[in-house]
């Protein structure tokens, strides 16, 4: 880095916002300086999204400034942060679907011949843009027919029309397939080749270590730390993200007892996934693993009968079943943490106690089970709140609003409310921050170690290996091969992921695109 | 922001309560006849025809549906009342009718369950449908029914309000305390959720379609007995009054929440309203324009709400 860059384009100097009854930013300094990619981290509640919202414009600091070109600038409104060359990509996209690609990269900005916009311009000087990107997408589109990474892409490109010098990312690839995401940071690197200062908001720790020049650690509204990526470990990030070592790193030793499930042959919709067969034991965790499309989701739906087996036998505690929908599924003791929280398993209106006894509600009478117990539920609510430490404060509380880590808990106590002997766990923390993750592990491991079956499914390689005693990796709907214990590393999971038979590296890309 | 639900239930129907206060107060002084007991009781009547099918409505709005064929169903199930009463006596006569309403909310349940098709599409076919069957059962003709007291005894003195009040209580009672009424409020909330906790959500719906079509035959039946006539055009636009009373009454559209004590202010609040532009002798043109703008302004109100609510959620990030 030559002296030039070493000059922070952006810089904001002992930062407050305070809302009523919150100080969300206290005291935050920290720059960004040209052609940089400036990584931003920090648990939900850190103050990203107010710091965000500054620079956007949407919220006045109550007090401190913002340097731009080490000059005191002022955002009162979205409009003059824009003309001061900051673009904000938010998580939610502003692009208006039903117009063309070009037409959003011009919105409110279209080149125009006398009173008309000039189309013809407009589409070449898009293209162009695109072109940088290395993305081939007509201007013409309409933004509905884009898949969410090429729309994000799109934002980019508007972003680079406007002439903009900073660019804020805000959890960009949340959204996005690995694919997608993969592309994504490619795309940020030769921005900030390119000399555009990028903030990159996220809680991605692989990616931000992939990407980063250097990681600023918000907590609480408090500036902790900025780095350079190399000066800084993860571990040291993790830590300066929840304020405290964060324990239980590794797998605890366990014993397991009979066999809870057996499956032979078992092939699910007529040959999505083929010839699994596997025996899992009381107090064991057995992993499942592969990419996009190995199958795993769709064997965890099979199990759980939200597809059908369609060959193949299924014995729990030694008796065939056959499940053929949620219910029998409930009835024979499996339990299911769905892989996708909001749309699968959250009921947003209903409060934390109906969401948690839902699937296995408190009778009245024994004999008539159509008649609720209102009082045991809350007991039962209460019990599991101690139990799995969840934090809310009362059980008629709806439960969106909890944080992701405590509906999550929920959801586990509502898995474990139906007294299941196997529990089926597809991506238990996704979306959910490091401190909550490590909770989470830590039940899990609580729960094993009473007996209870697991199967987990995750796309993320260190989850695994943190939590899988046995792990079988899928290829294209068929079991590759089986790893136990000390075998799970990243490169013995990838290799056989992608077919590799010898050591490949594993770079933080492609890590994400593990299944 | 602890209590977000209940809170917001209780703003909203303290304010059809205050509304209905004010508006009443307004009438009360504009026109000497309002507060007599006569009037009194107009008005109660005509609340509990909307209330009854409003409550049914209230439920099929729970579970994330909604019914635009209880008009008609009214209608027809009425006709069938009327026209068995003489062979088959009042009391068959009546559950002639609530079967015949109950079936027909079986169908419209049918319809979305098992075809697929969007409640609005489903019931929206069924309003056309069943009035057509009303007229084609009645030839078109009126059905009328002399000298029969026993059956005014539906829509007279103090039934309908206790009926409405009755089953206000007996379908709080199924949302609150009965597993059937956590399943209607899952399945509105997030139906795929639902059926990944094995709530059976078909079975969920045509309960609630049943029992939507059933309450839509009673306030058919109540409607009938007061002119005791059987009459294929009888409650048009029934449909619009309901799905207004549920609104005005807290109830949000978008399902997995309902307020029984809304939708039942909200139908006396409508009857307030019309009879009292009724006894100024506002014409029945302006009473449409009324209800439709109480509905809107209800909505924004509850719009701006939200908005005020979502940014408010947004700063304290």
């Amino acid at each position: 880095m030559d002296e030039i860059q070493r000059v922070p384009i952006l810089a904001v100097q002992n930062l407050s916002r305070r809302f009523p009854g919150v100080l969300a930013l206290d005291n935050v300094s920290f720059d960004i300086l040209a052609g940089e990619v400036h990584a931003l981290v920090g648990e939900n509640g850190a103050g990203k999204s107010t710091l965000i919202g500054i620079l956007a414009g949407v919220y006045q600091p109550s007090a401190g400034q913002v340097l731009l070109d080490q000059k005191p600038a002022l955002f009162p409104d979205p409009l003059s942060s824009q003309r001061a060359g900051i673009s904000v990509i938010f998580q939610e996209f502003s692009l208006l679907p039903h117009l063309s690609v070009a037409e959003n990269v011009f919105i409110s900005r279209e080149p125009r011949r006398g009173l008309t916009v000039d189309w013809a311009t407009m589409n070449r000087q898009t293209q162009e843009i695109l072109r940088t990107l290395n993305v081939e997408i007509d201007p013409a589109t309409l933004v509905s027919e884009l898949a969410v990474g090429q729309q994000q892409l799109v934002e980019i490109a508007r972003a680079l029309s406007a002439k903009t010098r900073i660019i804020v990312m805000d959890e960009p690839t949340a959204a996005l397939n690995e694919r997608e995401a993969v592309r994504l940071l490619e795309i940020v690197r030769s921005l900030a080749a390119g000399g555009v200062s990028v903030l990159y908001v996220s809680h991605r720790l692989e990616e931000v270590f992939s990407i980063a020049d250097r990681i600023t650690v918000l907590r609480d509204g408090r500036h902790i730390v900025t780095e350079g990526r190399s000066a800084i470990t993860e571990q040291r990030v993790v830590s300066a993200m929840v304020g405290r070592e964060l324990v239980h790193s590794t797998r605890p030793s366990r014993t397991a007892g009979a066999i809870v499930l057996e499956t032979k042959d078992v092939t699910v919709d007529g040959g999505l996934v083929r010839n699994v067969s596997f025996s899992l034991r009381r107090g064991e965790v057995l992993g499942l693993a592969g990419l996009m499309g190995s199958g795993c989701s769709e064997l965890m739906e099979g199990l759980y009968g939200l597809r059908e087996i369609t060959a193949g036998s299924f014995l729990i505690e030694d008796r065939p079943v056959r499940i053929a929908n949620p219910r029998s599924a409930i009835l024979t003791g499996v339990g299911l943490v769905p892989e996708d929280r909001k749309r699968q398993s959250v009921f947003p209106d209903l409060s934390v106690a109906h969401n948690l006894t839902i699937g296995n509600l408190p009778r009245w009478f024994r004999a008539f089970p159509g008649l609720l117990d209102l009082a045991g539920e809350r007991r039962k609510t209460l019990d599991y709140k101690r139990q799995l430490n969840i934090r809310f404060t009362r059980p008629e509380q709806r439960i969106s609003g909890l944080s992701g880590g405590n509906q999550q808990k929920v959801i586990l106590a509502r898995a474990l409310a139906g007294n299941c002997r196997l529990l089926l766990l597809a991506e238990p923390t996704r979306g959910i921050d490091v401190g909550a993750k490590a909770e989470i592990y830590a039940l899990i491991d609580r729960l094993v170690q009473k007996g209870i079956a697991v199967i987990l499914q995750t796309s993320e390689l260190p989850e695994l290996i943190r939590l899988a005693d046995r792990c079988i990796v899928f290829v294209a709907g068929e079991p590759r091969g089986e790893l136990c214990g000390a075998e799970i590393t990243q490169e013995a999971v990838m290799s056989l992921a992608t077919g590799l038979s010898h050591r490949v590296t594993v770079d933080s890309a492609s890590l994400r695109s593990i299944q | 922001m602890n209590a977000r639900k209940p809170r917001r239930h209780r703003v909203a129907s303290s304010q059809v309560g205050l509304m209905l206060l004010m508006v009443a107060g307004v009438f009360a002084v504009l026109s000497p006849r309002f507060l007599t007991p006569g009037n009194l009781l107009n008005v109660c009547t005509s609340a509990s025809v909307v209330a009854i099918v409003g409550l049914g409505m209230t439920l099929a709005i729970a579970s994330g549906n909604f019914d635009l064929s209880v008009g008609s169903t009214a209608a027809f199930a009425g006709c069938v009342t009327v026209s068995l009463v003489q062979q088959i006596g009042v009391a068959l006569a009546i559950l002639a009718g609530l079967a015949t309403g109950a079936a027909v909310g079986l169908i419209n349940g049918l319809i979305v369950t098992e075809l697929g098709v969007p409640a609005f599409i489903a019931t929206l076919g069924m309003l056309t449908i069943v009035r057509g069957a009303a007229l084609i059962y009645t030839g078109g003709r009126d059905i009328y029914l002399y000298g029969q007291t026993q059956y005014k005894i539906l829509s007279s003195g103090l039934t309908p309000v206790l009926l409405a009040l009755a089953l206000a209580f007996v379908l709080w009672f199924v949302l609150q305390h009965t597993r059937f009424g956590r399943h209607i409020l899952a399945t509105g909330s997030n139906a795929m959720s639902a059926r990944r906790v094995g709530v059976r959500t078909s079975l969920v719906l045509l309960g609630v379609f049943s029992i939507v079509g059933a309450t839509a035959a009673l306030s058919g039946l109540i409607l009938s007995a007061q002119v005791l006539t059987g009459n294929g055009r009888l409650a048009t636009g029934l449909e619009l009054s309901a799905i207004a009373v549920v609104v005005l009454g807290g109830t949000p559209l978008t399902g997995g929440q309902a307020s029984i004590a809304g939708t039942l202010q909200g139908s006396v609040l409508v009857a307030v309203i019309n009879n009292g532009l009724n006894l100024l002798n506002v014409s029945i043109f302006y009473q449409n324009v009324t209800l439709g703008l109480l509905l809107l302004g209800t909505i924004a109100l509850e719009a701006l709400r939200t908005d005020r609510r979502r940014t408010k959620q947004l700063t304290t990030r």
